[in-house]
């Protein structure tokens, strides 16, 4: 009796431990996020826990601030553009490397997954003396194509994946139908893969909407991007609109990645 | 209706389909039976159009299509994997050929209800075909198929992946279907069953090259080499050297001497292949003798030989005996009765010279 | 004759002249043009072309503060992988075997991922600053701020989705049979996980350990935002001598080193596993 009960209590005490670690694991995973987007709502003068009631005068002086509505757009404009060219770039990849046959093919494709693999410190520097060398100018361009580069492997990895289970017979079956290439492409091919085209566009706006080490080389003045900006304001001391800008940002990349997320479905 | 001829397949050096030719009749069954890898799928898709051949000629409705792609060539194929278009209703599937094939919406319209009504599935229209069954996906793709009316309709595996009770059941349906259209149709499977039990015409392949066309009786009495022998229905087999020094054509096969059927080859040939189908073979107890030991009658009769009991399997509606003939051989007998047999039961094994086949 | 077109993804106007080999091509071609030649580019740079030794920027790179920087680089990046692996271990152990919420705990595991780098390493930051709401609010000073135990956790905080996914996956794909066949025969609890679960996910583990550390070691804004100049990293010296010290030589020098040897690590992993596979979990 007394042993089942101990066992018993053995039990309950693992699964409390077991459940305390757990919790203590997302507190640390989830908690500064979420203190980054709290303290933003603070009446006062530092990031603090607004106990006295909600305040949005930061975001207030965020609206108000030209440089920062400045950097927002710039971040959205590179982050589409850089979005665009990575799906097609990524896409094209994918089938390319999905139906050709070819020697060393595996060992090929790792070359789309590299710009995952280096130091982003390393990709700026490399990307912008290369960008001086070819002319291109710093700014939107050296943004638009550096921020592609960095989505490109992101979106090469999801089309693959989604092409990889495509069933050829389709294509086969669309065309014995009486359909020719461009109809079973328009008709078949596209609105089978187009989930995933869209889901990998949203994933590379996100790579680029918040990628700061490489974009600290790829900036020209006027094009600051709104993670250089957070940077900036950090190294000039804590104020609270640092989080409000942040809460901007975490509000745009999370509704994009749920966009994402309910798409692929 | 269809004529394919000299047909010819290279990947690179290799050679999938090799110089294959057949024809198929108005309204005729024909099915392309052979094991995986035998280029049957290639020729398909060579028929199909999805395929260039590297040599020979496809002839559809007396017109030469060999050069045109598979959506000028108005033919249906049902695929083993379906091929439904999951992004589309069952309609919208249905819809999709006959709206390649220039239907305007109110024809597509009744179409595709009564072609829904024929494949059993009228309520079914605004379903996804993943909400449906397996068996439910595949005459979804027999209606799409079938809508527009093709000259020809190509089946490729259509049943392999359902379960057997199932096959049964779509066999039965598809044979039904055929004959109700009369539509002329090109059936290819790797499964004998399939292929005797629906074809009005066998067309066997191997390794890239016809072995024989025939009825489905035919290439189960008279194979024509080992190969169909062997790959169509199950038999036992014996071999050996033909011998004409006794009453009757004979085979030394070691220990034993099958008789031939009369009108088989008298001249001597160095080695030979005997099949005897389980149907033909007839396996029963052995009298027991006074002294105890089994008869040795099998010594005074003509293929007759003395065996044991390897397995019994009861199948329902028949029964397989399996039991090794003391030279060593296996053989197999089928039967309607229930064989009152054990494993290790002293048996003789018969059957009759004329249902030898000798290749 | 050939009219007839084997199964082709694109319309016939472009397949007529583009094959798949092609596709292949323009997408390779393109990160090569923006990526690989950009990145080789560096080692034209890093060389001495004035005068002096050839390889000056390479002698400078191998000794003092960049040694340390590349030690520290290493050191980090094994304790962060081995910190992250646990974490995950036991997080991923949990939502395959004892959790019945684990679409909810899975999406919060990625949610962080959507949520750029230097906004998790704030967060992190306001837990130590002196003017953070901690400090401020509740008078709790850590004095970590510009400690290695900063910059360490702050690395484990932004990786750990990356570890969780690969070992949830491998663990995810164990059949429970082989777990109640281990119970079956005799073995507990923790023998089981052992020398059963243990060996089954270790591709996982692998897999989660080598993309952690890749991506810790390379880290620059971790070391940056809460770290001291004693935490420097590589890729903060690459970016110092690049951005402060304008020597292009010595940051290219120290860029081309880093990526080889970082090549070399991948190319011997590559060896032993698919690391296609490992990034294809993420």
């Amino acid at each position: 009796m007394s042993a089942v009960g101990s066992l018993k209590q053995t039990g309950l005490l693992r699964r409390g431990v077991l459940l305390g670690t757990i919790l203590l694991i997302y507190v640390f995973l989830l908690v500064p996020v979420a203190m980054v987007v709290l303290t933003s709502f603070t009446g006062r003068a530092f990031p603090a826990i607004p106990y006295d009631g909600i305040s949005l005068q930061w975001y207030v002086a965020l609206m108000t601030d030209s440089q920062l509505l400045g950097a927002l757009f710039t971040s959205f404009v590179v982050a589409t553009g850089a979005a665009i060219i990575a799906v097609i770039f990524g896409t094209i990849a994918a089938i390319g490397f999905v139906r050709a046959e070819f020697p060393y093919k595996q060992q090929l494709s790792t070359i789309m997954l590299l710009p995952m693999i280096i130091s982003p410190v390393i990709t700026g520097i490399a990307l912008i003396r290369y960008f001086g060398q070819i002319n291109v100018n710093a700014g939107y361009p050296t943004l638009i194509i550096g921020h592609s580069i960095l989505g490109v492997p992101y979106v090469f990895l999801l089309v693959r994946s989604e092409l990889v289970t495509f069933d050829n017979d389709l294509e086969k079956a669309s065309r014995v139908l009486g359909a020719d290439p461009t109809m079973t492409f328009t008709n078949v091919t596209a609105p089978i893969i187009s989930p995933a085209l869209l889901s990998g566009l949203f994933i590379a706006f996100i790579v680029s909407f918040g990628e700061f080490t490489a974009t600290q080389f790829l900036i020209a003045p006027g094009t600051s991007t709104v993670p250089v900006e957070i940077y900036d304001m950090l190294r000039t001391g804590l104020t609270p609109e640092i989080n409000a800008l942040s809460t901007v940002l975490v509000v745009i990349m999370v509704l994009a990645a749920v966009l994402s997320r309910y798409l692929e479905r | 209706m269809l004529e394919v001829n000299g047909l010819t397949k290279y990947y690179g050096d290799l050679c999938a389909v090799n110089d294959v030719g057949f024809r198929i009749d108005e309204g005729e069954f024909v099915t392309l039976l052979g094991p995986s890898g035998c280029g049957k799928t290639t020729l398909l898709h060579m028929i199909a159009g999805l395929r260039e051949p590297t040599e020979g000629e496809v002839t559809l409705r007396s017109e030469n299509v060999t050069n045109l792609p598979p959506e000028e060539r108005n033919i249906g194929m049902a695929f083993q994997s379906t091929a439904l278009f999951p992004h589309m209703t069952v309609r919208e599937n249905i819809a999709y050929g006959l709206r390649m094939h220039g239907y305007d919406e109110e024809e597509r319209h009744a179409r595709v209800q009564e072609f829904l009504e024929l494949v059993d599935l009228p309520n079914h229209d605004d379903h996804r075909p993943g909400e449906l069954s397996g068996g439910q996906q595949q005459r979804v793709s027999l209606a799409r198929a079938l809508a527009y009316e093709p000259d020809i309709l190509l089946l490729d595996e259509p049943l392999t992946g359902l379960d057997r009770v199932l096959r049964e059941e779509m066999r039965q349906w598809l044979m039904t279907l055929q004959r109700e259209l009369g539509v002329t149709s090109l059936y290819v499977t790797h499964d004998q069953e399939d292929a005797l039990s629906m074809s009005d015409k066998v067309v066997v392949l191997d390794d890239g090259e016809i072995q024989q066309v025939d009825h489905p009786q035919a290439i189960y009495e008279q194979p024509v080499n080992d190969f169909v022998a062997e790959f169509v229905g199950k038999s036992m087999q014996f071999s050996g050297p033909i011998r004409n020094d006794g009453p009757r054509p004979f085979v030394d096969a070691g220990d034993t001497c099958v008789v031939l059927p009369n009108d088989s080859v008298s001249s001597d040939r160095e080695e030979v292949s005997l099949y005897v189908r389980p149907e033909d073979v007839n396996i029963e107890a052995a009298q027991a003798t006074a002294d105890g030991g089994a008869t040795t009658v099998a010594a005074t009769e003509e293929n007759a030989f003395p065996g044991t009991i390897e397995k019994v399997s009861n199948l329902g509606n028949r029964a397989e005996v399996t039991a090794t003939l003391e030279s060593g051989e296996t053989a197999l007998a089928s039967t309607n009765r229930f064989p009152h047999l054990e494993v290790g039961d002293e048996v003789l094994v018969t059957f009759d010279s004329e249902s030898v086949i000798v290749l | 004759m050939s009219v007839v077109v084997e199964r082709s993804p694109v319309p016939s106007w472009l397949s007529d002249r583009i094959t798949n080999r092609h596709l292949v091509a323009i997408g390779v071609g393109w990160v090569t043009f923006f990526f690989v030649f950009p990145v080789l580019f560096l080692v034209v740079e890093s060389i001495n072309f004035g005068d002096g030794h050839p390889l000056q920027a390479y002698q400078r790179a191998m000794g003092g503060v960049y040694l340390a920087a590349f030690v520290r680089s290493f050191l980090y990046g094994i304790v962060t992988t081995l910190v992250t692996l646990a974490l995950a271990y036991a997080l991923a152990y949990y939502l395959v075997f004892s959790s019945k919420r684990v679409r909810l705990l899975l999406t919060l595991v990625v949610v962080p991922l959507w949520i750029a780098y230097i906004i998790r390493y704030f967060g992190v930051l306001l837990f130590f600053s002196p003017t953070g709401p901690l400090a401020q609010s509740f008078g709790i000073e850590t004095d970590l701020l510009f400690t290695t135990t900063a910059v360490i956790i702050g690395l484990a905080n932004a990786y750990l989705p990356f570890a969780v996914l690969p070992i949830y996956n491998s663990l995810n794909a164990i059949h429970h049979e082989t777990i109640n066949a281990s119970r079956t025969l005799g073995a507990g609890q923790l023998r089981t996980i052992y020398s059963v679960v243990l060996p089954l996910s270790m591709p996982g583990v692998v897999a989660a350990g080598v993309i952690v550390f890749i991506l810790s070691a390379g880290s620059f804004l971790g070391p940056d935002i809460l770290g001291g100049s004693g935490q420097s990293m590589i890729a903060n010296e690459i970016a110092r001598a690049f951005l402060e010290a304008f020597n292009i030589q010595l940051a290219s020098a120290l860029a081309v080193i880093y990526t080889i040897l970082l090549i070399g690590f991948i190319a011997i992993f590559n060896a032993v596993f698919d690391l296609q596979e490992a990034l294809g979990n993420l």
